[in-house]
C-alpha cells in the first residue's frame, strides 16, 4: 500500500533521467522548504508547485496510491491537531484552529509527495551508483540494493505463507492479545527460515559470479551531469534562497481566513 | 584434453556423519552435453558445487582427492577465478538475480572482475543475443516470467565466457514451454560455442534428445555412465528408481518382448520413425482390415458422476489488487469422488482458482458453491475443514519442532481432542510412511519428505476434498510414483482429489479428468486422453502433449488411435497390434 506507492517504476521522463545526486539535492530543498513553514499559504504554494513535477515524471497515479495509503495517518494528524488546539484554546473551535490543522495535514501531504518524487523516479541501481560516488563501502551498498530488490519477493512470500496456514485452520483474529501475537508465529517462522535459506543461496550465487574478485570493481552505469542537471541544480539553489528569504524577511499573514468561532 | 578431471573425490559436509560424495572418478571432455541424475540426496548438487570451488572454499568440510577444472585445481584456485571457467545456474531463478534491470544483472560478474564499460557493453550485447532476450534488456527482473528469469540467469554467467556451464535443475520452477526454451538455449550454446554442459534434471523426457552422455549417481557414487540409450535401458538405472524418458522405456519394453525397433529411441520423433518403417513393411494396404479388431483403449475410463457437485463455481471473475486479471469467467463443477487435474501454463490462473475453493480468495463476480451452498459468508477456517489445500512449497508452511507437532497444528486449530489428535497423527504418518520421523525436525528432512509432511498435515483432519498445488515439483521419479499410488488410494476411498499441475507426463499416467486453463478461462474440460491429445487446445494453453501422445498423434495416418498417452497403454496396444499384423 504505502510501500507500493514508493516503489520505483521503470519509465523514462526528464525527472527519471536527472542525476540522482542533483535529484537528492532537489528533494532535500523541497523537504526543507516544507519543514520551515507552518502556515497554510506557503505550504499550499509548495504543494501546488509539486504537482507539475509529478506530472512531468508521469508518476501521478502511483503518487495517488501512496496518498491513499497515507490517508489514515493524514486523518490522525488532522484530528489530533484539531483536538489538541481545541482544548488548548479553552474548548473553542475557531477557523484558525481549522486552518492550522489543515496546514499540518498539508505539510504531511507535501512531505509524502517529496518522497514519492524521489523514490518513484530513482532506480535503486542509480541510487546505488550515487552511494558509490559518495564512497559508501560497496558491501553496504550491495546489501541495501539487495534489500530493495527482495521487498516484493518477501511480500509475496508472506502472503503465500499466510494463505497456507489459514488453509490449515489458523485464525489470526482468535483469542486474547497474547494469543493473537502467538497466532503470528506460524507465519513469522517460515518467513525467517526461508530468508536465511535464501541468503545462503544468494551468497552461493554471488560467489559463483566472482563477487569480490578485484578490489576496484567497475560499474556498468556511469553518472555524468548533463546540461539539464546543471539547470535543475541552479534552479534548486535559487529556490532555496528564495524560500529562505521569504521565510525570514517577508512577514506572511499567520492565517489566511478571518478568525471566527465555529463551536 | 579433458576439461574436467575428478580423481578419488570424497567429501563430507561439516557436521555431517556420512560423506556426500564417495570416491568419485570422472572425466569430461570439452563440448560434451552431460546429464547428471539420480534420486534426490544422491550427491549431484554436491558434485556441482565442487566444480566451481564452492566446495571447499564456501562450504568447508572434509575433502579428499582432487578436481581439475579447465586445468585448474579447485583446491588452490579461488571461486572468483573458477567462476570465469565454470558458470553455475541454480534452481530458483529469484535467488540468483541481484540487480533491478536485466542488463545490470548481466553486468554483475563483469563489474566484480573489473571490466571496462566498453567491454561490458560489448559482452552484454553478445550474451543477450545468445540467450535470445535482447528485447528484455531494460526490463526489471521481477516483471519477467520464470522462463525469462532463468534465461537471464544463463546470460549472466555466459557473459563471463565460461567453458563449462553447470545447471542444477534449472527448469523445476518452469512450465513445459519455459523448460523447453531453456533446453533449446543450452543446446545452442553447446553446439555453436562448444560450451561443455552439465545438466541436472528430473524432466528427462524433454532433456533426452539433447544429451551426449548420462551419468547416474546414487548414495554419493557414480553408478552408471554412458550413452543415453544404453544408460536408460540398463538394469542398474531401474534399480535406483531413476525415471527414464517415456519413449525409451516403451522402446525397451517392446524389445524385451521381442519387437526390436533398433536403437533405443530418445525422442518421440525417433520412435515414430522406427514405427513407420515397421508399419509400412508389415501392413501395406491392410491397415483398415486390422484396425477394427482392436478396441480403442482409453475410452470409457472417465465419466462424470451424477449428483450434487462437491465444488462448483459459476462465472468467477477475479483480479488482483495490482490490476492483473487472473480469472475471467470460470464455471466448473467438481463431483464427489472425482479426480481432476487443472492444467495450463504458469500464470493461467490455476492457483488463483483453487484458492477460491476454500475461501482464501473471494471472487469479484460470480459464486463458489461447496456442497451446493454459496460460501460467500463462510470463514476460511470452516471451509478448510472440508476442503484441504496443500501448498506447493513445503517451506512456506513448516514451522514446528517436530513432524508430529506439524501434523497436530491443524488438528488443534479445528479443536480435536487429545485422544483424537494422537489417533490421527499415528494414522496419517503411517499412511505416508513418515512414522519413523515422528519426533524429527521437519527442516532436516529432504525436499521430498518435507513435501510429504505438508501433505500429512492436511490429510490428518481427513478433509473430503484434497487439493494439491504442483505436487510433483522437485520430486524425483520414485517419489512421483509413490504420490501417484497415494492419490489412487485416496480416490479409491472416495475422496475428491484436485491437482494443479503442469506435469503432463504425470497427468498422462494418472489419467484424471483435465480442466485446461489459459488466460483466466477454462478452455477445455474432459478426459485426459482427449484433452492432452487435442493439439489446438493445448497450443492455446501452451501445454505440450505427453511424449507417448506425440508418437501416436504422428502415427494416426496408419490407423493407430490418437488417444494413447502413457507407456502402459501404448505397450499393451502395440503388442497386440504388431503381433496381430504378423499373424
Amino acid at each position: 500500500m504505502m510501500l507500493e506507492g514508493l516503489k520505483f517504476s521503470a519509465i523514462s521522463s526528464p525527472i527519471h533521467r536527472l542525476d540522482p545526486r542533483v535529484k537528492f539535492l532537489m528533494v532535500s530543498i523541497l523537504f526543507v522548504s516544507t519543514i520551515i513553514f507552518s502556515n497554510l499559504l506557503p505550504l499550499l504554494m509548495i504543494f501546488v508547485a509539486q504537482i507539475p513535477l509529478l506530472i512531468i515524471a508521469k508518476v501521478q497515479r502511483q503518487w495517488l496510491k501512496s496518498l491513499r495509503g497515507a490517508l489514515l495517518l493524514g486523518i490522525i494528524i488532522f484530528a489530533s491537531n484539531l483536538i489538541a488546539n481545541y482544548f488548548y484554546r479553552g474548548r473553542t473551535l475557531t477557523t484558525e484552529v481549522l486552518e492550522l490543522s489543515l496546514a499540518m495535514t498539508l505539510r504531511f501531504t507535501a512531505l509524502i509527495t517529496t518522497f514519492s518524487i524521489f523514490f518513484l523516479t530513482t532506480s535503486p541501481d542509480r541510487l546505488s551508483l550515487a552511494l558509490e560516488k559518495a564512497r559508501i563501502p560497496y558491501e553496504l551498498n550491495f546489501a541495501f540494493i539487495t534489500a530493495i530488490r527482495f521487498v516484493p519477493v518477501l511480500a509475496e512470500e508472506a502472503q503465500t505463507i499466510m494463505d497456507a496456514q489459514k488453509a490449515r485452520g489458523l485464525e489470526l483474529e482468535r483469542g486474547n492479545f497474547i494469543q493473537r501475537i502467538r497466532n503470528y508465529l506460524p507465519i513469522l517462522l517460515p518467513l525467517i527460515i526461508n530468508s536465511i535459506r535464501r541468503s545462503l543461496e544468494l551468497a552461493e550465487a554471488m560467489e559463483s559470479r566472482a563477487f569480490g574478485a578485484v578490489k576496484k570493481r567497475t560499474n556498468l552505469y556511469e553518472l555524468r551531469m548533463t546540461r539539464n542537471d546543471y539547470y535543475v541544480l541552479l534552479l534548486s539553489l535559487a529556490t532555496l534562497l528564495l524560500v529562505l528569504y521569504v521565510r525570514f524577511f517577508i512577514p506572511l499573514p499567520r492565517y489566511l481566513f478571518p478568525n471566527f468561532r465555529i463551536l | 584434453m579433458n576439461i574436467i578431471d575428478i580423481r578419488d573425490l570424497t567429501y563430507t559436509y561439516p557436521r555431517a556423519e556420512m560423506p556426500a560424495l564417495r570416491e568419485v572418478n570422472l572425466s569430461i571432455s570439452r563440448g560434451e552435453f552431460v546429464l547428471l541424475t539420480g534420486p534426490s540426496g544422491c550427491g549431484k548438487t554436491t558434485l556441482c558445487r565442487c566444480l566451481n570451488g564452492l566446495i571447499p572454499h564456501f562450504y568447508s568440510g572434509k575433502l579428499e582427492g582432487d578436481v581439475d577444472v579447465a586445468g585448474l585445481s579447485i583446491l588452490d584456485t579461488q571461486i572468483s577465478k573458477l567462476a570465469q571457467h565454470v558458470g553455475l545456474i541454480f534452481q530458483n531463478p529469484d535467488n540468483q538475480i541481484f540487480a533491478l534491470t536485466v542488463e545490470k544483472d548481466i553486468a554483475f560478474g563483469l563489474e566484480n572482475l573489473g571490466y571496462s564499460r566498453e567491454e561490458m557493453i560489448k559482452r552484454i550485447d553478445w550474451a543477450l543475443e545468445a540467450t535470445g532476450i535482447e528485447d528484455l534488456r531494460h526490463r526489471a527482473p521481477h516483471e519477467l516470467s520464470g522462463g525469462q528469469k532463468q534465461r537471464l540467469a544463463i546470460a549472466s554467467v555466459l557473459v563471463m565466457r565460461p567453458e563449462i556451464i553447470v545447471l542444477d535443475e534449472p527448469t523445476s520452477f518452469l512450465d513445459p514451454v519455459g523448460a523447453e526454451s531453456i533446453l533449446q538455449i543450452i543446446d545452442r550454446l553447446n553446439r555453436e560455442l562448444n560450451i561443455t554442459i552439465i545438466l541436472i534434471e528430473h524432466r528427462l523426457d524433454i532433456a533426452a534428445p539433447y544429451l551426449d552422455r548420462v551419468i547416474i549417481m546414487n548414495e554419493g557414487r557414480i553408478i552408471h555412465d554412458g550413452f543415453p540409450g544404453e544408460v536408460f535401458t540398463s538394469e542398474e538405472t531401474k534399480l535406483v528408481g531413476v525415471g527414464v524418458p517415456r519413449v525409451s522405456e516403451l522402446g525397451y519394453r517392446l524389445r524385451e518382448t521381442g519387437l526390436d525397433l533398433g536403437s533405443t529411441p530418445l525422442s518421440a520423433q525417433e520412435l515414430v520413425k522406427a514405427f513407420k518403417g515397421r508399419l509400412i513393411k508389415q501392413s501395406g494396404s491392410r491397415v483398415d482390415d486390422i484396425l477394427p479388431r482392436w478396441l480403442t483403449p482409453g475410452e470409457g475410463g472417465y465419466e462424470t458422476p451424477e449428483g450434487v457437485a462437491v465444488i462448483e463455481t459459476r462465472g468467477l471473475h477475479f483480479a488482483y489488487p495490482n490490476g492483473v486479471k487472473a480469472l475471467d469467467g470460470v464455471s466448473l463443477r467438481v463431483m464427489r469422488g472425482e479426480f481432476l487435474a487443472i492444467m495450463g501454463e504458469n500464470g493461467a490462473g490455476k492457483t488463483t482458482l483453487v484458492k477460491h475453493f476454500n475461501g482464501l480468495l473471494r471472487p469479484d463476480e460470480g459464486g463458489v458453491y461447496v456442497d451446493g451452498k454459496n460460501i460467500s459468508g463462510m470463514s476460511v477456517a470452516s471451509l478448510a475443514r472440508k476442503v484441504g489445500l496443500v501448498f506447493q512449497n513445503p517451506d512456506d508452511q513448516l514451522f514446528s519442532e517436530s513432524v508430529e507437532e506439524e501434523v497436530a497444528f491443524a488438528l488443534r486449530n479445528f479443536g480435536f481432542d487429545k485422544a483424537k489428535i494422537e489417533e490421527r497423527i499415528v494414522w496419517t504418518l503411517d499412511l505416508l510412511g513418515l512414522a519413523r520421523y515422528r519426533k524429527t525436525t521437519p527442516f532436516t528432512l529432504s525436499g521430498g519428505e518435507r513435501k510429504r509432511v505438508t501433505l500429512a498435515s492436511v490429510l490428518a483432519w481427513d478433509p473430503e476434498v484434497i487439493i494439491l498445488d504442483e505436487p510433483t515439483i522437485g520430486q524425483d521419479y520414485a517419489q512421483k510414483m509413490k504420490l501417484k499410488d497415494l492419490l489412487m488410494q485416496m480416490k479409491a476411498q472416495g475422496k475428491t482429489i484436485i491437482i494443479v499441475t503442469h506435469d503432463v507426463e504425470f497427468v498422462a499416467e494418472c489419467k484424471p479428468r483435465v480442466a485446461l486453463m489459459a488466460k483466466g478461462r477454462i478452455i477445455g474440460d474432459g478426459p485426459a486422453e482427449r484433452i492432452l491429445t487435442d493439439l489446438e487446445l493445448l497450443g492455446r494453453a501452451s501445454v505440450r502433449p505427453p511424449e507417448i501422445g506425440k508418437v501416436f498423434l504422428q502415427l494416426s495416418d496408419f490407423g493407430l488411435p490418437q488417444n494413447i498417452i502413457n507407456v502402459n497403454e501404448a505397450y499393451d496396444f502395440l503388442i497386440k497390434r504388431l503381433r496381430g499384423g504378423e499373424d
